[in-house]
């Protein structure tokens, strides 16, 4: 069986993790609270969980109208689509500038990659979102503009343009695996692993780096820092780690990937839950999901709080 | 529920393959309709060289796997006299001045391969006195003869009955002597190893007549593959033998190497060339010989229906070939679309290749079968190519995505428009009814195509296209096979089957193969990380 390897080294495959995992432990009327970023960041105020703070949500076209002077009072921000997948239609606007000619007052934004954005092409961009061009079944949706996130100084060395996240996996409220995704030059500064950006598994045990891929090969140093990935070790492991293992009690998904963020500020906060978390994290890992979610599933003991769940987590994988 | 399952989908499986046993084995009925013979249109032209005011000539007779209808002999200046006493048919034309036209002959013909299988030992003495003509032997010269005998004590030896026989003589003559239209004698034949189809022919029919046994040679002519009949292909007489055995005429074709059968593609002129050989000789007459199908094969559905109503069971009741013929046509096609889906759903979650949507891959097969594969491609491409450059174009008009999507949609009918008028296509997809089909089909590809590119950029949706394209391929391919449609049409207790292996798809956990592509990287990583010697301090 060509299939063979894959099997001994525990990998799970797609029909296995909707098969025996989502649709077993993942109810379809919990989707939303993941799907939707409007609702996540509701659910996730009540729960306590940090999230970035949302400045305005934007519903209809009419609210579009008077966009640029609510722009005003921000310094950065982020556009983002409620229910969007993969990182698609996120623009990052790291300034805002203000131009008055012959009395009217022109509002420019600076991207997070300089170009220079007008605000009618900033609402263009927003009318997109509101018509589904991004939303995962291309329903209509609603925009979302959020407070821009600035970099852990950790990443200073790891990181190319944009924000690293880190993902984790969480089984029936366990954390099973973990990678922290850096953006690279040809991701475009996004932490997406299918644009180009590095995978870099993270021991569960201290959130330090065990390997790391870009597009599926093996790599050592960073291809534009040309930092060694190696060295990287996480700080607020532990409560990033809690935080991933709360959702779980939050949404009540028994598979799970937590999208993480580290503030400089504030230490990890919650980007976005996601319910059909991809597999690629087993690469950056260089280890099958199978093994880990089996013993959970087999070994595990049950009705334990986040806290104990981190603990059994890190001392078994 | 796991048994549950299990039993429903072994079920499924197994209640329509019984009624397809039951079908076949109990009420003995064919799983598809047979298929209705070929029918060919023949026509000849014949006209006499020299000075005469007669002359005879050939024209094609019933008999095993032939039937001649609607025969046209043309005779305004000539009387024509037709003779059918023997086993084949001469016709005479006269005229009371020298003859100066050509003549001229058609019919329609249909044809059946003609086969005998285990032909029985024959030991037979004496044959009815109409067969003696076929037993009388030529003159042959002297050292012919000896070379013969030589011949038949190698290879005859020890063979009593006649079939086997006819069988070694065959076998030498197919086997040995090779093809060379060069050599035209039986002498040079015999010294060579080579000769004419006809001197083979001859050859056989002299072997066989030595031993006893009744033989002679057929005159044929071989009806052209469909290629030449576009051509107009002139058709000539070719040759081969017929032994009687068993009280039958056996065809035998030591060129073509055909033992007892005749395939559907020869048609008998005449069946004796000894009678002939002086009037279709080319220095009495210029011939000229067209055929060309009257009818492609197609199912014989009202002869199964027919046979359907005969068993007098369920089915007789249930049948689709009880329904009006337009729905019978309209079902035929959409009970492919089932079959495709299983295409779809093997070649999705099993093999892992990715589509655009979930069954616009389907639609799109439709599409290219309804109308035809090139157009069904060129349209496809059409589309994609207008999808992808509106991303670029429109992008700048910072326009909303329904009007945007109604625009390409209206361009696209725009193309059809003058495309129109070029082709004769369209008027043929307007004649199936199905002439908004294609928007159908457009519209869903150019929303799917609008998200794929919004949400995976140009070059994972060309990949996705390139997926959605092996698939449509695929399922056409299979849409492409008569018998299949027949099959499904026939048997639509089959759709359970279809749901019992989709139940089995959607059970499989186990890898795609396009895992086994994407992990490839990883098993290889960890084998090198096994081999390497662990250096711990």
């Amino acid at each position: 069986m060509i299939f063979h390897d894959l099997k001994e080294l525990g990998i799970l495959g797609i029909n296995n993790r909707v098969g025996r995992y989502i649709l077993r432990h993942n109810k379809r009327e919990n989707y939303p609270l993941v799907d939707n970023k409007v609702l996540t960041a509701e659910r996730a105020e009540a729960w306590g969980i940090a999230t970035p703070e949302n400045y305005l949500v934007v519903e209809n076209y009419g609210s579009l109208k008077n966009l640029h002077l609510k722009l005003l009072n921000y310094e950065s921000f982020v556009i983002k689509p409620a229910k969007g997948s993969q990182g698609n239609g996120i623009i990052v606007i790291k300034e805002i500038i203000k131009e008055e000619r012959n009395g009217e007052i022109r509002v420019l934004c600076r991207r997070s990659n300089d170009k220079l954005m007008d605000v009618e092409e900033v609402k263009h961009h927003i009318s997109g979102i509101l018509s589904g061009l991004y939303s995962l079944s291309g329903q209509s949706d609603t925009a979302i503009i959020q407070a821009k996130i600035d970099k852990h100084p950790i990443f200073d060395d790891y990181s190319y343009g944009g924000i690293p996240d880190i993902r984790v996996i969480v089984y029936e409220g366990f954390p099973v695996m973990s990678m922290v995704r850096l953006p690279t030059k040809s991701s475009d500064g996004k932490a997406n692993l299918h644009q180009g950006a590095i995978g870099a598994g993270l021991n569960l045990s201290n959130g330090s780096t065990n390997n790391a891929v870009i597009r599926n090969q093996v790599i050592d140093v960073h291809p534009d820092t040309g930092h060694k990935l190696s060295g990287l070790r996480l700080p607020f492991w532990r409560e990033i780690l809690e935080l991933s293992a709360r959702c779980y009690d939050m949404v009540e998904l028994g598979y799970l990937g937590a999208d993480i963020v580290l503030t400089p500020d504030h230490g990890p906060i919650l980007l976005e839950l996601n319910a059909r978390p991809g597999l690629g994290i087993q690469i950056a890992n260089l280890s099958g999901l199978v093994p880990r979610l089996e013993k959970i599933r087999l070994e595990a003991p049950k009705n334990l709080l986040a806290k104990e769940r981190v603990d059994y987590s890190m001392s078994s994988f | 529920m796991k048994k549950l399952i299990v039993l429903i989908t072994s079920l499924l499986i197994i209640f329509p393959l019984g009624i397809l046993f039951y079908k076949s084995q109990i009420l003995k009925l064919s799983l598809v309709p047979q298929m209705v013979d070929d029918v060919w249109n023949f026509h000849m032209t014949v006209r006499p060289k020299g000075d005469v005011n007669s002359f005879a000539f050939p024209i094609p007779m019933g008999g095993p796997g032939q039937k001649v209808t609607d025969e046209k002999i043309r005779s305004r200046e000539f009387e024509v006299f037709v003779d059918s006493n023997s086993d084949s048919i001469l016709a005479t034309w006269s005229s009371k001045e020298l003859m100066k036209g050509r003549i001229s002959y058609s019919a329609r013909i249909d044809l059946k391969a003609v086969s005998y299988k285990n032909i029985p030992k024959d030991y037979s003495v004496t044959y009815p006195k109409g067969l003696e003509k076929y037993l009388k032997l030529p003159k042959l010269l002297d050292e012919d003869e000896d070379a013969i005998k030589l011949l038949e004590t190698a290879i005859l030896e020890g063979s009593e009955d006649k079939t086997s026989l006819i069988r070694k003589i065959y076998y030498y003559v197919e086997e040995e002597i090779q093809r060379n239209t060069e050599i035209k004698t039986i002498h040079e034949t015999l010294n060579t190893g080579k000769g004419s189809p006809l001197i083979k022919a001859k050859l056989f029919n002299i072997m066989a007549r030595r031993k006893g046994i009744p033989s002679r040679i057929v005159v044929m002519v071989r009806m052209p593959e469909l290629k030449k009949i576009k051509e107009g292909a002139k058709l000539r007489f070719t040759f081969a033998n017929e032994v009687f055995l068993s009280n039958k005429w056996i065809p035998i074709d030591t060129n073509r190497g055909y033992f007892g059968e005749r395939p559907d593609n020869f048609m008998l002129i005449h069946r004796n060339y000894e009678e002939i050989e002086k009037l279709i000789s080319k220095k009495k007459v210029s011939y000229s010989i067209q055929a060309e199908r009257a009818r492609i094969n197609r199912y014989n559905k009202a002869e199964f229906k027919k046979e359907v109503i005969k068993t007098d069971s369920i089915f007789s009741k249930i049948s689709l070939y009880r329904l009006p013929l337009p729905l019978q046509t309209m079902f035929t096609t959409i009970l492919l679309i089932p079959l495709g889906t299983l295409v779809l759903s093997f070649a999705r979650n099993i093999i892992g290749i990715p589509t655009f949507g979930i069954f616009t891959p389907i639609l799109l097969t439709l599409f290219f079968k309804e109308t035809s594969f090139g157009f069904g491609m060129l349209f496809f491409s059409v589309v994609i190519i207008i999808g992808i450059g509106e991303r670029y174009i429109l992008d700048k008009f910072y326009l909303l995505a329904v009007p945007r999507l109604s625009i390409i949609l209206t361009l696209i009918i725009m193309l059809m428009l003058g495309y129109s008028f070029y082709s004769v296509e369209m008027a043929s997809i307007s004649q199936k009814h199905l002439a908004f089909f294609p928007i159908v089909i457009v519209t869903t590809l150019i929303e799917r195509l609008s998200i794929e590119l919004a949400e995976e950029g140009v070059l994972n949706t060309l990949k996705t296209l390139f997926g959605t394209l092996v698939i449509v391929l695929l399922v056409y391919a299979l849409f492409f096979a008569p018998v299949l449609e027949m099959f499904m049409f026939t048997n639509p207790e089959l759709l359970l089957l279809i749901i019992g292996l989709q139940i089995l798809i959607g059970k499989y956990k186990g890898y795609r193969v396009s895992e086994f592509i994407r992990f490839r990287d990883l098993v290889r990583q960890k084998k090198k990380m096994e081999s390497l010697p662990h250096d711990l301090p």
